[in-house]
């Protein structure tokens, strides 16, 4: 070869090699694999998978939680933990919540909820809780729908283990029937009724019960995506009272933040959490569940939950807000969460309106958290919210699918009807129905 | 022979010709028709918007809340004469019910709350035929007409986190199972009687005056109920839709005037305690009521001769009883299991001991009305019924449930009545209450199926008492709007049985009902 083909051939390498350094470096492209991680991200990550166990609980990590960076990949899952949909400590707010079907069909609720935690609160609490033994117990009071209101429920979930598999207890006062019930507890892996959500979805995972890898890091610039139908919405701020805000306003990690990028996206380190069979009930439909954690705080924006065929069965994203300053970077909780579960093109909301923290006394303690509460038809106090969504274009949007990160660990192709629909909505930027308008 | 069913044909053509047209309609036609539809009806609540909360907006205070409600049953034939019974008429109910609640917070821990409520049921009226005369005699088996029935519920409720105090109208239930069991605080409209159903008790139950405390300490509470005003069951009257077909016109016996408990006589009050306590997945509790059976019995008072015969002089009255009961239920999660792998149930059980049941004893009352020494007619026994219940939650949000219930007249001898707890025409009655229901996940689980089964058995002398069959279908419009179907048969059974004598009573009932 001569050398002015021989420079040639380097000058078309070099390009090629620039030009694929520039589409990389393009702000696009915002997902990066192990291999592409920055010196600065390796230093935060332990690659490691048979890190040292605790001598008291032999499943769980023997460093002492929450962790020092570099993390395993687990030792990410146990800090995700940290934020269930509802927080691990003692609160109380309105949980507003609907879905909505591919027909504009809508169904929604508004239900006081206090909530008691019974040990130590965060998730180290709940670690360290005896299996077996409740670790909150959350009493609540319907306010709407109508056929539901006065209703009343109560939830007492456990810690569990390989040996204690109940989850929690569960009653119901039904007004109509005025009576206590106990139910059997939900299945976990099932939606509940007409909602696109499942009791693991509520209740949180245990990070013993998957295997924890990391795929890499991504950026994201959107969870939580109001309609262009519904600009404003009003919110229950406690003291303030009810404040009308700009849902284009609404950030995802809250107005406090600090760690936004200049561009308003958040860091996040994408996570594949696969289902140990010897953990989790045998038959459980959902095999894994890739998650976007935000990279200070492990809060998870973001989640996908894929079936045992390896197909996307729901993505759950959210909005969070800072709640308790004192835990620094574990006071989040989840403001507005959005699940879209894809086989039945089903989206559900969840809103914690009002949210207060509360220490409750040992006579409120005593009086409230227990089921026979309930036949005391006593709403021990008010938390009204008006965001409840008045009409079906109204609702929240379906998800973002982002077809091209991680493909070798999603699969997030959509049924053809429902794909017409999803991109309808994408140009139209509100839900598109089975017939519109 | 049974007359060709005319109206049945006429609703079969009317279902196929909708079908056929249907059919011409494209697929994606019809699914934009019922997504427009949808989403129109999701928002249809014009009490809620223009009248509940305008006037919780202006009273903070104050909740509003109430639903109007269709409620029908249409027999599917129409058989003529069955035993006392003319039955030429369709609809079994055309019940029209609103009903308004008012709850007003009058300061931290206290409450009055209201209920009205107004019932019309057009099948004395709205329909041919003369079979139906019951509300000339009863005037509520028709409407609602009277304060007694109009106004539901009135009460002042006190609140302290160690005591609750309810003063005033009020109902109360006592129990958990499909049935009645240790329910046993308030009376009954019984105008269905063997359809009356545990979601309808809410509707059907009379509410009535009482002093309702409960204490609470630690995990246990103690309930004290004093009732100083009684109720009586309602029992479908003759020429009503459910009157058993062996009511008798007439009775050659002179009965009188039932008389009732009184609200201003001190020791015709009823009272009433109750334990509950929780122990981890286990709650228990006990229950004791000295009350009325709320069904008057006929006590012999003498005996006249008519036409030189001898006939027994009855009183109608209700009787003292002492009711002492126990109710447990115990939840766990079986996991490992085949097929269904973990297996989420609950165990309940509920028990009743009645002391001093009084029940019309018809060997003493010929022993009388052929001559023999005056007795009252009546023998005392105890009764006892008892349920124990499993309910399963199944995949696909299925939920499954077993309960046997039992019922036991104890010293049981021939010749007795219906008495309160005991079996049904015989020494005992079995019923193993069978119960499956599902929602559909096609219709996002806005459509769900029931299917309830009711078979009897008794003994030692019925043997096979018939079985009661429940399918019913129900479709949420809205979360304002919901509709039910409901297909009931009797079948089997002799026509004396309990279910057996209603073998020409199977129906069709639907629901409507909207609700702010």
């Amino acid at each position: 070869m001569s050398s002015s083909k021989k420079f040639g051939s380097c000058l078309a390498l070099w390009f090629s090699v620039s030009l694929f350094n520039s589409c990389w470096a393009s702000p696009d492209k915002t997902w990066k694999i192990l291999t592409e991680l920055s010196s600065q991200e390796l230093k935060l990550y332990d690659p490691s998978t048979d890190t040292p166990r605790d001598s008291k609980i032999s499943y769980l990590p023997a460093e002492p939680y929450p962790f020092e960076a570099p993390y395993t990949a687990e030792e990410m899952g146990y800090r995700y933990a940290e934020f269930p949909h509802i927080n691990r400590w003692s609160t109380m707010f309105n949980d507003v919540f609907g879905v909505v079907t591919p027909s504009g069909y809508i169904n929604q609720g508004a239900w006081v909820t206090f909530n008691l935690v019974v040990g130590q609160p965060g998730f180290e609490g709940y670690m360290r809780h005896k299996p077996g033994d409740p670790y909150a117990k959350w009493s609540v009071w319907q306010l709407f729908p109508p056929d539901l209101q006065g209703g009343q429920q109560f939830w007492s979930p456990y810690r569990t283990d390989k040996d204690f598999r109940t989850k929690l207890d569960f009653y119901i006062y039904s007004k109509g029937l005025r009576r206590i019930r106990r139910m059997p507890e939900p299945r976990r892996d099932q939606r509940f009724p007409d909602n696109a959500q499942t009791i693991d979805d509520v209740m949180g995972r245990d990070p013993w019960e998957f295997k924890w890898q990391l795929l890499g890091t991504d950026v994201l610039y959107e969870t939580v995506r109001f309609p262009k139908t519904r600009p404003k919405i009003i919110l229950n701020e406690g003291e303030e009272g009810f404040v009308e805000r700009s849902t284009d306003s609404l950030k995802m990690m809250g107005d406090a933040f600090e760690h936004y990028r200049s561009d308003g996206g958040v860091d996040c380190w994408v996570v594949k959490a696969t289902a140990n069979p010897d953990w989790v009930p045998s038959g459980y439909a959902e095999k894994h569940l890739v998650i976007w954690l935000e990279k200070n705080s492990f809060y998870p924006l973001r989640t996908e939950k894929y079936g045992l065929d390896n197909r996307l069965i729901m993505i759950d994203e959210r909005l969070v807000r800072m709640e308790d300053p004192k835990l620094a970077e574990r006071g989040y909780a989840a403001y507005f969460s959005v699940y879209w579960n894809v086989d039945h093109d089903l989206i559900s909301y969840s809103f914690h309106d009002g949210f207060e923290l509360k220490e409750w006394t040992e006579e409120e303690k005593k009086t409230i958290f227990s089921p026979e509460f309930m036949r005391r038809e006593w709403l021990y106090k008010m938390i009204k919210s008006q965001a409840l969504v008045e009409k079906p274009d109204q609702f929240f949007l379906r998800s973002h699918l982002y077809p091209e990160k991680f493909p070798t660990a999603r699969n997030v192709n959509l049924p053809p009807n429902l794909k017409t629909r999803y991109e309808a909505q994408e140009s139209a930027q509100q839900l598109i129905f089975e017939s519109n308008p | 022979m049974r007359r060709p069913n005319l109206e049945g044909i006429a609703l079969a053509i009317f279902f196929v010709s909708i079908c056929f047209d249907c059919s011409k309609v494209s697929a994606s036609g019809l699914r934009d028709g019922f997504s427009k539809f949808d989403r129109k009806i999701a928002i249809f609540d014009p009490v809620g918007k223009y009248l509940k909360k305008p006037i919780e907006k202006k009273i903070p205070r104050l909740q509003v809340s109430g639903f109007l409600r269709n409620w029908s049953d249409f027999l599917l034939e129409e058989e003529g004469i069955v035993g006392s019974h003319n039955q030429n008429n369709r609809f079994l109910q055309l019940q029209n019910l609103a009903e308004v609640e008012v709850d007003y917070n009058i300061g931290k821990g206290l409450d009055v709350k209201g209920i009205a409520h107004m019932l019309y049921d057009g099948v004395y009226d709205w329909q041919g035929g003369t079979g139906l005369s019951a509300d000339s005699n009863d005037r509520t088996a028709e409407l609602y007409h009277d304060s007694e029935r109009v106004l539901r519920e009135l009460y002042i409720s006190y609140r302290k986190p160690w005591l609750d105090l309810k003063i005033g109208k009020q109902q109360l239930a006592w129990g958990k199972m499909d049935g009645q069991f240790i329910d046993i605080v308030n009376a009954m409209d019984r105008r269905e009687f063997v359809q009356l159903e545990s979601d309808d008790y809410e509707i059907r139950r009379l509410p009535t005056w009482m002093a309702n405390s409960t204490f609470y300490f630690g995990n246990n509470t103690l309930q004290f109920l004093y009732v100083f005003d009684f109720e009586q069951d309602r029992i479908p009257g003759i020429h009503s839709p459910w009157a058993s077909p062996f009511l008798s016109e007439s009775s050659t016996d002179i009965i009188s005037r039932s008389t009732r408990p009184e609200a201003g006589n001190f020791s015709d009050h009823e009272y009433g305690v109750r334990f509950d306590r929780m122990a981890g997945a286990l709650t228990y509790g006990f229950v004791y009521m000295y009350a009325w059976d709320k069904n008057p019995i006929n006590r012999i008072i003498g005996t006249s001769l008519v036409d030189g015969r001898r006939v027994l002089r009855l009183e109608s009255k209700h009787e003292r009883i002492h009711h002492v009961g126990f109710t447990a239920d115990y939840a766990t999660t079986f996991s490992g299991l085949p097929v269904v792998g973990s297996l989420p149930t609950v165990f309940r059980v509920e028990a009743l001991y009645s002391n001093g049941v009084r029940i019309s004893d018809s060997q003493k009352q010929n022993d009388t009305r052929n001559g023999g020494p005056l007795s009252d007619g009546i023998s005392t026994h105890d009764t006892v019924r008892a349920a124990i219940a499993v309910e399963l939650a199944l995949p696909h949000r299925t939920t499954f449930m077993f309960q046997p219930s039992w019922y036991q007249t104890l010293n049981h001898k021939e010749g007795l009545g219906p008495g309160f707890g005991g079996g049904f025409n015989d020494e005992w009655s079995f019923i193993p209450v069978l119960y499956l229901t599902r929602p559909f996940a096609f219709s996002k689980d806005r459509l769900s199926v029931d299917l309830t089964l009711y078979p009897l058995i008794s003994g030692p002398d019925t043997g096979w008492g018939g079985i009661k069959t429940k399918l019913g279908v129900s479709f949420k419009f809205s979360n304002f709007i919901k509709g039910r179907f409901t297909l009931n048969r009797y079948d089997s059974g002799d026509t004396t049985d309990f279910y057996g004598q209603y073998d020409k009573w199977d129906n069709i009932g639907w629901e409507l009902s909207y609700e702010f």
